[in-house]
């Protein structure tokens, strides 16, 4: 014990004395940070983009535009306005205030439209569209110009001629389209005697859906999102499971490859055993990936309670999130699904490091074990839509899958037996693989055994070459 | 207590097609400097490792400290194995108060012990520097030093000359003459003889994993035959003269144009002996030469001799 215990601490201090470990710790939650600060800092830094609409018909398409997209703009801000009130309440001082600081419609706007030329064919404007020259706008910049937009009737139908350098951005382009479809409907309607009002009335009319469980009273018997949201959480936490295990595993890999490198094994060999070795820096290894996860855990339930308000008022049920997150149904049987599959792959990985003198040496031993932990990755997306296809169901035995199978597939209730039934296949697999890992490691520690071995146990039945 | 520390009995290992130890049988006394001797490939860190019980031998059996190698029996032994290292980026006190605290000694007296120790080394101005900081000989000071460092009844070092320099051999040299002045036991496996020759009191001979010579470096030397070289000033055969001595060998005319010979004593005969004769026969001697044989030749000749008993058996 006395081994394996100054091993594994051996190993916890090494990651965690190292730049690697803080950065792999700050990169998660800064990540996070970014995926949720990026979207908003790329929306606020979009500059503003001038264009030219050209009205072909005399004025008739052009004030149809206006309208639109002042309403566009209206509804952007009383959507922003409400937000904002939520999350602060409804306090008619801050409210005042938030009204005579929030900007106006025309300020905001992403797209301004410019009448400064005198010549808008597309032959005077194409030099400003090309980025040729420059043209002062009205906030006094020198910038380019957008687009030219030139629209025209052609009968009934209206076309619309959109002229500009930027392929990937179509929100003025979308804008105008669906303004000048909305006013064609519009027309079209008044012709046959239908107001727009009457038509939007018409398409917002839907049926009122109820779903509902059969295992309640019909009082009580509808399913909230609360419900459905364990379904989500099981698979995202199996995602989570998959990726911890996987980079951890790795972490495991590189530290035995590199020892086995430094020749300090046969050092160690002489003051522990080979069990007490590999299972010290099993426990180091667990160690530094719980470590991980409270920081990871905390900083998450943290933020999570920090931002509340914000997200509920964003639509996101955190309250719901963390509720089915923290479920002793879910958190108990991760926690052990992560302790043996990151023994039974830990060990494996481990192996592998003993048998190879360099990364390079590993990476054709890691090729089909990396194939066969893929699938479980497949297999969670699946059951994210079909979390009771026979796929998974008969899957979530294969004891190397079952971690992360079994997890996603526990709201469902699957039958006992299943559960039991998988589980104890599963611990008895990992028993015989970290058996089977130890003496490979053994082997491999003192070069008796090496990545050519372990290839040539699958040459079964191949013509040898002899030299 | 037993005088026996270590005692091997008929092991036998093989790797796949390869017989690497074949029945060997040994021991090694409480007190004694033991040489484990052997041309490379020859078995001997199959040996020690099967002594530690690192390796079970496929037939045979181990006794260590009286009982089988157990984990237990490791906190007694300091092992020092041909394939070293250190962890890199760890300072060096804290690697060998880590080897100390893994053979049961408390971090404190790990921690006082590693800088008297590093002191003693000449090493005392490494003591924060990392392991990947340190020379090729440095670090094996501080490999030495995690041998030693939970002073262990029973050193076990194989292969501990191999690339140190002359300076640094005699250092090492040193370094085990202290501890088995100091009691302790030790078992050293080495192909370089003169090291073997100065230091041990009983050597094991090993070769294509079968030990062909245990005993003293005394016996040892007696394997080989004792040389006379001779060279005469006259025409006089030397070979009736001195036949009664040994095996007598004409190596022709020297550049002084002298006569050279060489003989090779028989059991009973000594170099006075042959000199009494040269003497008595009136040869004129413009050399006479006893040459005192050194462990390397008795290394060499039965080595040799094993080789051709082996090929002659196949």
């Amino acid at each position: 014990m006395r081994a394996i215990y100054l091993i594994a601490r051996r190993e916890y201090l090494s990651y965690v004395a190292t730049w690697g470990f803080w950065l792999s710790l700050a990169s998660v939650p800064m990540f996070m940070a970014l995926g949720l600060g990026l979207p908003i800092l790329i929306e606020n830094s979009q500059p503003t983009r001038y264009y030219v609409l050209v009205d072909e018909t005399g004025g008739e398409l052009n004030d149809a535009v206006r309208a639109a997209i002042a309403e566009q703009a209206r509804r952007n801000r009383e959507e922003a306005l409400e937000l904002v009130t939520e999350m602060v309440g409804d306090d008619p001082q801050v409210q005042s205030m938030l009204e005579a600081n929030m900007p106006e419609p025309a300020d905001e706007a992403d797209f301004v439209r410019v009448h400064s030329f005198e010549d808008t064919t597309i032959e005077a404007l194409r030099p400003y569209l090309t980025g040729e020259r420059l043209f002062i706008s009205p906030s006094g910049e020198e910038t380019e110009l957008f687009a030219a937009v030139y629209l025209r009737r052609n009968g009934e139908a209206i076309e619309i001629d959109y002229w500009s350098r930027n392929l990937t951005n179509a929100s003025l382009r979308s804008q105008i389209g669906r303004a000048l479809g909305d006013y064609m409907r519009a027309s079209r309607l008044r012709q046959e005697g239908v107001s727009l009002e009457v038509l939007n009335a018409a398409d917002s009319l839907r049926p009122d859906v109820r779903e509902l469980s059969p295992f309640r009273e019909t009082a009580d018997a509808e399913i909230t999102s609360a419900e459905r949201l364990p379904f989500f959480v099981a698979v995202a936490v199996a995602f989570g499971l998959w990726i911890i295990i996987f980079s951890v595993v790795n972490m495991l890999l590189t530290a035995m490859i590199e020892e086995k490198g430094n020749k300090v094994l046969e050092m160690m060999l002489s003051s522990a055993r080979h069990h007490e070795i590999l299972t010290g820096k099993l426990f180091g290894v667990a160690a530094v990936s719980f470590t991980l996860l409270a920081v990871w855990g905390s900083i998450s339930m943290a933020g999570g309670a920090l931002f509340q308000t914000a997200a509920t008022a964003a639509g996101l049920p955190i309250a719901d999130i963390m509720s089915s997150l923290l479920d002793p149904g879910l958190i108990f049987p991760a926690l052990g699904y992560f302790i043996i599959g990151y023994f039974v792959y830990g060990a494996v990985f481990l192996a592998i490091g003993s048998l190879c003198e360099t990364l390079q040496d590993a990476q054709t031993l890691m090729s089909p074990i990396m194939l066969v932990m893929m699938v479980p990755l497949f297999l969670v997306m699946v059951a994210l839509d079909t979390p009771d296809s026979p796929i998974i169901a008969v899957a979530s035995w294969v004891p190397v899958w079952t971690p992360f199978l079994m997890l996603a597939r526990l709201p469902q209730d699957p039958p006992m037996i299943e559960i039991l039934g998988s589980t104890a296949l599963m611990i008895i697999t990992a028993i015989v693989v970290i058996w089977g890992a130890g003496r490979l490691f053994r082997m491999g520690a003192l070069n008796q055994a090496n990545q050519e071995t372990v290839k040539n146990w699958f040459r079964f039945g191949q013509k040898k070459t002899t030299g | 207590m037993s005088d026996r520390i270590l005692e091997v009995e008929g092991v036998s290992k093989r790797f796949r097609k390869k017989t690497a130890v074949n029945n060997v049988s040994f021991s090694v006394e409480r007190g004694q400097i033991t040489g484990f001797l052997g041309p490379n490939g020859a078995g001997k860190s199959t040996s020690l490792r099967m002594s530690l019980g690192i390796l079970a031998p496929d037939s045979g059996s181990v006794s260590l400290f009286g009982g089988p190698p157990r984990a237990s029996a490791l906190d007694r032994v300091g092992f020092l194995p041909e394939e070293r290292g250190l962890y890199r980026r760890m300072k060096v006190i804290d690697v060998i108060v880590f080897f100390a605290r893994l053979k049961g000694v408390a971090p404190d007296e790990a921690r006082r012990r590693g800088l008297k120790m590093l002191e003693e080394f000449e090493l005392g101005h490494a003591v924060d520097l990392k392991v990947k900081e340190l020379s090729k000989g440095m670090a094996q000071k501080v490999q030495i030093i995690s041998t030693l460092i939970h002073q262990p009844e029973f050193i076990i070092l194989d292969e501990p000359f191999s690339g140190l320099d002359p300076v640094n051999q005699k250092s090492l040299e040193r370094i085990v003459k202290a501890q088995a002045d100091a009691g302790r036991t030790l078992l050293f496996s080495t192909h370089v003889m003169e090291h073997a020759e100065r230091l041990c009191d009983k050597i094991i001979l090993i070769a294509h994993g079968n030990k062909i010579f245990d005993g003293t470096v005394e016996q040892a030397l007696g394997e080989v035959p004792r040389r006379v070289i001779l060279e005469t000033g006259c025409d006089a055969d030397l070979r009736a003269l001195l036949a009664p001595y040994g095996d007598v060998k004409a190596d022709g005319q020297t550049p002084d144009g002298n006569l050279a010979w060489t003989v090779e004593l028989n059991q009973r005969a000594d170099a006075q002996d042959v000199l009494k004769a040269c003497v008595d026969g009136q040869v004129k001697l413009a050399r006479f030469e006893p040459v005192r044989a050194h462990l390397h030749d008795a290394f060499v000749h039965m080595v040799e001799t094993h080789g051709q008993l082996a090929e002659e058996t196949v």
